[in-house]
């Protein structure tokens, strides 16, 4: 099975020969190909040329296009930050509060140079590897993207003591993600992951999930042409799971470290694949050995589970991680104890 | 949002307090400043931090630490509605005669390269709260900065935020400024910020002296490396790791 049978299994429930590895590293591609990051980050060959390297070093069964919020933020007028080992990040909001929000100027998904960097990176993506491996397009849901426009504490501040100006502004950003979605699915991104910080009890209340995060989402995933999963946007959210279930196009949870993966399971039911596995910031600190450990101990858990996916939670894995730690992780789905026994038996 | 008010009350938890719990709860920042007013004007102002706002920032607290489900907006709100108090109720003088007033100068800010001020600005408001006069030096704040405001104000705390594990590297540097200038028994260094959630082992990589478990947590933070800065001077090879975690 190569990458994309294995992931597309998954989905249907189908046996797999082994189990599906997808960790994020949309980042380590620029470490593999010594590639400084904002060229990384702007030049589409650059950064297709590093989930190449990905794909021959580790050999993963998804690809993410380019992980970088900010960037999409940047689109509509905040300034970024470039680091030499991380991805960007913003350094100062378009806008300091909702009261600007009408100064606010959509960008358009065809012209726009920034979005134009996330869809031909994909194009190029989808055409090298198509069949093989699926790509992941990565992009905020519209109840995260105000954030990287106005910033994080005025976004919380608007969602928390002005809700009905949160809705007029989600309403806007709620068709721009789902053009930019659609455009990802017609460029031949296969899913989109989609970061969503807000709804999670870390940051937002049971009440601001019903009444502000859900709606939106409901609204905006109804639109899509594609699937998508939904990314814990870096904070647990099992205490709101129940809140999440029966988004439509919704076919995968991707959890955080801290969820626990049963307890998961048995709220969203069987039929939504689930991602789990350690904390992506934390694979540099740890031997290969450990890394190997840690992904096993989740294999074993998951041995029942149809639809469960190891991956790296939180964002990139870290640009210091040694390649070993990376491949134990890749290499862990391979060990017997690590495979599935669910499913039917696989005919090659 | 968890249920603040259905939660056993701390003995002697008074009306007032019990009302600003309810207002927080339901992230009524008019009611809270209206009864904050109304209280202030029948007590003293000089009153409000000791006797209401205080055990009520401390109740929270706790709750923060044993219930997972609190969640950064109830934090948020709380910040917001003690600042809505800082701002338009007390006085600076009669924030100075308030009980709990301590007068303790404290730095805060992000690191060099570091955007991320919610967390910075929730801590520098519980400060505030506990009596501390607060230099907040916002984002992207270079090691230096940090010392000599600390020297010029009298601070002997330092609170340094950074989201990511690549800023949070950058807190090396104002680590080694401290060191260098031989003022590590001077001044302490309070770590926090998302990546020390997740990764709590690099308080000591960066050579921080302390971390909390929330913003509102820092103010016994600062209160427990301030006595430790005026009871001694950091020992030469006394580890991160025996710094404070709260």
């Amino acid at each position: 099975m190569n990458g994309m049978e294995r992931i597309m299994g998954t989905v249907a429930g189908q046996a797999l020969d082994r189990r599906a590895v997808a960790p994020v590293l949309s980042l380590y591609g620029a470490r593999l190909t010594d590639c400084p990051l904002e060229l990384y980050y702007n030049d589409t060959a650059a950064y297709v040329r590093g989930q190449a390297a990905i794909r021959s070093t580790f050999d993963p069964d998804a690809l993410f296009a380019p992980f970088a919020l900010a960037s999409i933020g940047a689109a509509f007028g905040s300034e970024l930050q470039y680091f030499a080992d991380q991805a960007p990040n913003i350094k100062r909001p378009a806008i300091r509060s909702a009261q600007d929000w009408d100064h606010i100027t959509m960008p358009d998904p065809d012209t726009h140079p920034r979005l134009l960097y996330f869809r031909e990176a994909i194009r190029q993506m989808a055409a090298e590897h198509r069949g093989e491996v699926p790509i992941v397009g990565v992009m905020p849901a519209p109840t995260d993207l105000p954030a990287l426009i106005m910033g994080l504490e005025a976004w919380l501040e608007t969602m928390l003591f002005d809700p009905s100006r949160a809705r007029e502004i989600m309403a806007v950003t709620t068709p721009f993600f789902v053009e930019l979605a659609n455009d990802f699915f017609a460029d031949g991104a296969t899913v989109i992951a989609s970061p969503c910080a807000f709804v999670s009890p870390v940051f937002v209340t049971r009440e601001t999930v019903v009444s502000l995060s859900r709606p939106a989402l409901e609204t905006a995933l109804s639109q899509l042409n594609g699937p998508l999963m939904l990314h814990h946007g870096g904070a647990t959210i099992s205490a709101h799971l129940d809140l999440l279930t029966g988004l439509p196009s919704v076919i995968a949870l991707a959890l955080d470290q801290k969820d626990d993966l049963a307890t998961a399971r048995a709220i969203l039911g069987p039929d939504l694949v689930l991602f789990g596995g350690p904390a992506g910031p934390t694979l540099n600190r740890l031997t290969a050995e450990e890394v190997q450990s840690v992904c096993l101990s989740m294999l074993v858990d998951r041995s029942d589970d149809t639809r469960f996916i190891l991956y790296s939670c939180g964002p990139d894995i870290p640009w210091d991680t040694p390649v070993e730690n990376i491949a134990a992780l890749c290499r862990s789905t391979l060990l017997p104890e690590g495979r599935p026994r669910c499913g039917a038996p696989v005919h090659v | 949002m968890a249920n603040l008010t259905n939660r056993e009350m701390p003995e002697g938890f008074v009306e007032i307090q019990m009302a600003l719990l309810d207002a927080i709860e339901r992230a009524d920042r008019t009611s809270a400043q209206a009864m904050l007013r109304t209280w202030a004007a029948a007590h003293g102002p000089e009153r409000l931090l000791a006797e209401v706002i205080e055990p009520v920032l401390a109740w929270i607290g706790e709750g923060w630490r044993r219930h997972e489900s609190f969640t950064i907006a109830q934090g948020y709100i709380a910040a917001k509605v003690i600042e809505d108090a800082l701002d338009q109720i007390i006085t600076p003088s009669q924030l100075r005669s308030s009980e709990n007033a301590t007068g303790r100068p404290a730095v805060i800010g992000n690191i060099e390269g570091d955007f991320h001020s919610l967390g910075r600005r929730m801590v520098g408001i519980f400060l505030r709260a506990n009596g501390w006069n607060v230099h907040d030096l916002g984002n992207d704040v270079p090691g230096s900065l940090f010392v000599e405001t600390a020297l010029q104000t009298g601070a002997r705390v330092i609170g340094v935020s950074a989201m990511t594990l690549t800023t949070a590297h950058e807190i090396r540097k104002l680590r080694s400024e401290i060191d260098n200038r031989k003022l590590a028994g001077r001044l302490k260094l309070a770590v926090g910020g998302a990546v020390f959630v997740v990764c709590p082992d690099i308080v000591d990589q960066v050579g921080g002296d302390g971390t909390a478990a929330s913003a509102l947590h820092a103010p016994r933070l600062f209160d427990v490396l301030w006595e430790a800065s005026v009871s001694a001077a950091r020992p030469a090879g006394l580890s991160a790791a025996q710094g404070v975690l709260l």
